[in-house]
């Protein structure tokens, strides 16, 4: 009878002590961040390195409060290869999905680079319902998804510029060089990608079509396309005085190559994603001096003296690896998108999807990217004040090879300078 | 802009012919369709690039030692791999096209992708031609090809491996009886496309930059080329370049840019349907091929 008094309090022990120890062992398991993208392309590589720098900053500073515990985040990655050419969208989604089924993600963050395969993606993300902060694929048509069917696509947010916000900055740029130089006539180039094709299409039919300008061409290349030199033959014969681009493959870098050498008479801006770190310079051996480019979010590739977290962030970068972020669109996105998640999570106090997705949509942070706010296409709002939406940049290389922020004016350090042999029309 | 284009679509030819004069002289020697070859290419732009920048050598020496490194690993593809399945062409095209594939995807596993990975031009300078600005490095590549081209032939006709190499080429079994080793001649003739892969690489990465997606588009390239002049013939890859490169560059200003890949591809489906062979192919015919 005394033994099995005995066993029974030792039972009752056992039975009271476990949900302690199982909740203790709980609290040290880390909060899985999945980034499931092309990990070969420089954004990938970058917005790889600038989770994993928020979260080390996050750890550091003790972790992330959920409930009554805190637990530390960990970063787990695939690379989903869609951005190289020929890869097909099912082989990135293969990846998508091994990473949710095999890392048990509680997010994910950054996601695939072509809008094609984040389309065909948010599928897989509504089945297993992982909340996805994507910082690089541009296309709109994930809204208009969103928007249709809010209950099952809800889980996808994006913290990157999107095409229609795109469109908005470089319009603003050549509303800027049509307002300094009296230009109007236009060359458009572009990557035969959804983004792209989007963003060339929009700048025309909502800016060109409406505001007199002429568009003397609109050209698609395929990803990978190595050779200009027709478009820019074009350029000079018909008496283009802009040429608008929109690349993000590495070999659109060739473009700037070639309009140096052909010295072709117009200005270039619009953005090729080789243009956007400083190293350009050193690579295209100081001939890029007139070229304007995009940075796509603040922090990416240039910060601003006048938005302090972005130049903190990437001096921060700077010193942690040892590099300046040479990606124009990715890195700040992806670095942001980590807080962004620990304070959503906090919020919710639980890693309970619906409820992380509730508290995402109540997003008002002031940060890198300047004032984040999530619209109702889960799209993060960019305009041109830092303190009321996320801003991106539009920048100007000098001849000394120092890049100056000309756009907007709310942040803009100086004023767009001609390239030589292009003369005003004022 | 149409004597611009006649200028870029021979600039862009002569690209075509150094892409895929390698491919053509191993085929036409070995018979070893080497489908590494756009990984060689793309192996000896980040060779150089990795001497260059990292090893810090100077441009010139970085270049050779490429091209030698490149040529000397072509001959140990043949000697430790190809040489085990020789004469079972499906074997072949599958060894070669996983070495090809272990190379290129490796590059991308470590990350080798980046605007900042090119080789420098030799010559910084435009110059006008016809009015149209043509820069430095073209020109050289289209001087380059010239030489190239009549180097390969004055090498083949009067040179005692050049000799050998028609010979194992025209008959490998008499070629035999006459002393010549056709395994060494073999290992040579892979050896001499993958420098010639180098060669192309080294002046025409300039233009452009260097990816691991290079190798697989040098590949479709040189086998278009191939396939439209007739695998093994020399003269029909000459043929072949300048038709498929000035198909490219009018098909770009006249038609668009979207257009250029599928007006080569038509061609390949057009000369296949109408001549297998491919425009100057003679197989199953004991006629030389180089």
């Amino acid at each position: 009878m005394k033994l099995h008094a005995r066993l029974l309090a030792f039972l009752f022990v056992i039975l009271l002590v476990c949900p302690v120890w199982s909740a203790i062992g709980n609290a040290q398991e880390p909060i899985v961040i999945g980034i499931p993208t092309s990990l070969g392309f420089l954004e990938g590589k970058e917005s790889l390195s600038a989770v994993e720098m928020a979260v080390d900053e996050i750890n550091a500073a003790g972790g992330v409060r959920v409930g009554s515990s805190k637990r530390s985040f960990k970063v787990e990655s695939i690379d989903l290869r869609d951005a190289a050419p020929g890869v097909p969208v099912p082989e990135a989604l293969l990846g998508l999905e091994k990473i949710i089924l095999e890392k048990k993600p509680a997010a994910l963050v950054v996601g695939p680079f072509r809008s094609e395969a984040l389309m065909a993606g948010m599928d897989i993300i509504a089945k297993y319902k992982v909340p996805l902060l994507g910082t690089i694929a541009m296309s709109p048509g994930s809204e208009k998804k969103i928007k249709e069917e809010p209950a099952k696509y809800k889980y996808v947010f994006r913290t990157c510029l999107n095409a229609v916000h795109l469109v908005k900055f470089l319009a603003g740029a050549m509303g800027l060089i049509n307002k300094e130089f009296g230009f109007n006539k236009v060359y458009v180039m572009h990557q035969d990608v959804a983004w792209a094709r989007a963003t060339a299409e929009l700048v025309k039919s909502l800016y060109f079509d409406k505001n007199g300008w002429t568009v003397l061409g609109l050209e698609s290349y395929p990803t990978g396309t190595s050779d200009f030199s027709s478009a820019l033959m074009k350029v000079r014969s018909l008496g283009a005085q802009v040429i608008m681009p929109i690349f993000d493959m590495p070999q659109s870098g060739t473009l700037v190559k070639q309009w140096n050498a052909m010295k072709v008479p117009a200005i270039l801006s619009g953005f090729i994603s080789p243009l956007a770190g400083s190293a350009a310079w050193e690579t295209f051996d100081g001939k890029i001096g007139g070229a304007t480019n995009t940075i796509f979010e603040l922090g990416s590739g240039i910060g601003s003296g006048k938005v302090p977290p972005s130049k903190d962030f990437f001096d921060k970068y700077l010193k942690k690896y040892g590099k300046e972020i040479q990606a124009g669109h990715g890195p700040a996105p992806s670095y942001e998108s980590v807080y962004i998640l620990k304070e959503a999570i906090e919020r919710a106090g639980s890693l309970d999807p619906d409820s992380i997705v509730a508290e995402l949509e109540k997003t008002d942070r002031i940060g890198v990217l300047g004032r984040v706010k999530f619209d109702e296409g889960h799209q993060a709002v960019y305009g041109f004040n830092p303190q009321e939406s996320c801003v991106s940049t539009v920048f100007q290389w000098t001849d000394s090879g120092q890049r100056v922020i000309v756009f907007p004016e709310t942040i803009a350090e100086g004023k767009i300078q001609l390239p030589k042999g292009l003369k005003s029309l004022k | 802009m149409f004597v611009g284009t006649i200028l870029y679509a021979i600039i862009n030819s002569f690209i075509l012919i150094m892409m895929a004069i390698g491919f053509n002289l191993t085929f036409g020697i070995s018979g070893v369709a080497n489908f590494a070859f756009g990984a060689l290419y793309v192996l000896s732009a980040y060779g150089s690039w990795i001497l260059l920048n990292l090893l810090k050598m100077p441009y010139l020496l970085s270049v050779t030692i490429s091209i030698l490194l490149t040529s000397l690993f072509g001959g140990l593809i043949y000697r430790l791999i190809l040489l085990r399945v020789r004469g079972q062409a499906l074997s072949e095209v599958i060894a070669t096209f996983g070495i090809g594939l272990s190379i290129l995807e490796l590059f991308s596993y470590f990350g080798l992708v980046g605007f900042e990975y090119t080789l420098p031009v030799f010559i910084d300078h435009s110059f006008i031609i016809f009015g149209t600005y043509v820069d430095a490095q073209r020109l050289i590549i289209a001087a380059v090809g010239l030489v190239l081209v009549s180097s390969l032939w004055l090498f083949t006709h009067h040179t005692s491996i050049g000799l050998a190499f028609r010979g194992i080429a025209q008959d490998e079994r008499t070629a035999l009886t006459f002393g010549i080793a056709s395994d060494r001649i073999a290992t040579l003739s892979v050896s001499l496309g993958a420098g010639l892969a180098a060669v192309a690489a080294t002046i025409i990465i300039p233009l452009g930059s260097i990816a691991p997606a290079e190798g697989y588009d040098v590949l479709i390239k040189a086998l278009a080329v191939c396939i439209i002049g007739g695998l093994g013939s020399s003269g029909g890859v000459i043929v072949a370049g300048f038709v498929i490169g000035f198909a490219e560059r009018f098909t770009d200003t006249y038609i668009g840019s979207h257009w250029t890949m599928i007006i080569s591809l038509t061609a390949i489906l057009l000369v296949l349907v109408i001549k297998p062979s491919g425009l100057f192919g003679k197989q199953k015919e004991l006629e030389e091929r180089i």
